[in-house]
């Protein structure tokens, strides 16, 4: 697993690594850093907690997403 | 209720099909994406059962739905071939599993081998990504970890008996938007 940190995204706030089960990041200098990748199982709680939207996850599975209404995209897809 | 209202109805439930009783459909109709309708009709409800039941039932709402999918589980793999080792038996349950769940067998890097032994416990960890119940709950607004996901517990732990005839259990360790990590507690 490749974990990337945009380090001028990332405000410090550090709730990636309170929030990650698998102690995957630790704070250095106020700025997260993805200090044990292959211990992450690609639940991406991390991108979900992330106020600055500055985690990137390469060579994840992305699991099936049935909660999302094809109505409602196609609506989306429309105005953005 | 007016003539023109019931030819309607009688219009919309007629084809000129020829439907013969030996005829095995071959694939599923309608258009999965035609089904979506459906599906996000059975994810409303199933997250409305849940969340009445818990209101009504409280805590012991997981003991409930435990027990559900236990028997469920139990039931299903009956049917299933018997196996004693643990790499085969999770064979069998991918396989039953198959297009509403999918797992793969995880390990943390410092741990040697996957099956682990710690404090006198021996577990598999299982990362589940796909799932019907967190697409479920996800949909309905609701906490993942409670009863709905019980009803997976115990699907898992009831195939898991039914397959090794061993005891076993299961236990979240982590519930994520993208994939669930949990402990196959073999005994
Ligand atoms: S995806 Fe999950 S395991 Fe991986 S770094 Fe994020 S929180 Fe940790
Ligand atoms: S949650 Fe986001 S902003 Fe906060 S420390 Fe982690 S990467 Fe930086």
């Amino acid at each position: 697993m490749e974990i990337h940190v945009d380090k001028d995204a990332c405000v410090g706030c550090g709730l990636c690594v309170k929030d990650c089960p698998m102690n995957v990041y630790e704070l250095q200098n106020n700025v997260s850093v993805a200090v044990r990748p292959n211990n992450c199982m690609g639940c991406l709680s991390c991108h979900e907690i992330c106020p600055a939207q500055a985690l990137e996850h390469r060579g994840i599975y992305a699991a099936r997403r049935h909660y999302i209404d094809i109505k409602v995209c196609e609506m989306l897809r429309k105005v953005v | 209720m007016s003539a023109g209202y019931i030819d309607e109805m009688h219009e919309a439930f007629h084809s000129d099909l020829v439907y013969r009783s030996e005829d095995i459909p071959l694939e599923c109709s309608p258009k999965p994406r035609e089904m979506e309708q459906t599906l996000h009709g059975v994810m409303k409800l199933n997250g409305l059962v849940i969340r009445s039941l818990e209101e009504i039932a409280g805590r012991g709402a997981n003991a409930v739905t435990y027990r559900a999918g236990k028997k469920f589980g139990h039931e299903v793999a009956k049917y299933f071939q018997k196996r004693e080792d643990v790499e085969g038996a999770l064979h069998e349950l991918s396989d039953l599993l198959r297009g509403q769940y999918s797992f793969e067998v995880w390990k943390p890097e410092d741990k040697e081998t996957f099956i682990i032994e710690e404090n006198g416990e021996t577990f598999i960890y299982l990362v589940f990504h796909d799932c019907i119940v967190r697409q479920t709950l996800r949909r309905n607004g609701l906490e993942q970890g409670g009863p709905l996901c019980q009803t997976l517990f115990g699907y898992v732990v009831g195939a898991i008996e039914e397959i090794t005839g061993r005891k076993a259990k299961l236990e979240i360790v982590h519930t994520g938007p993208n994939a669930c990590l949990k402990k196959l507690i073999l005994k």
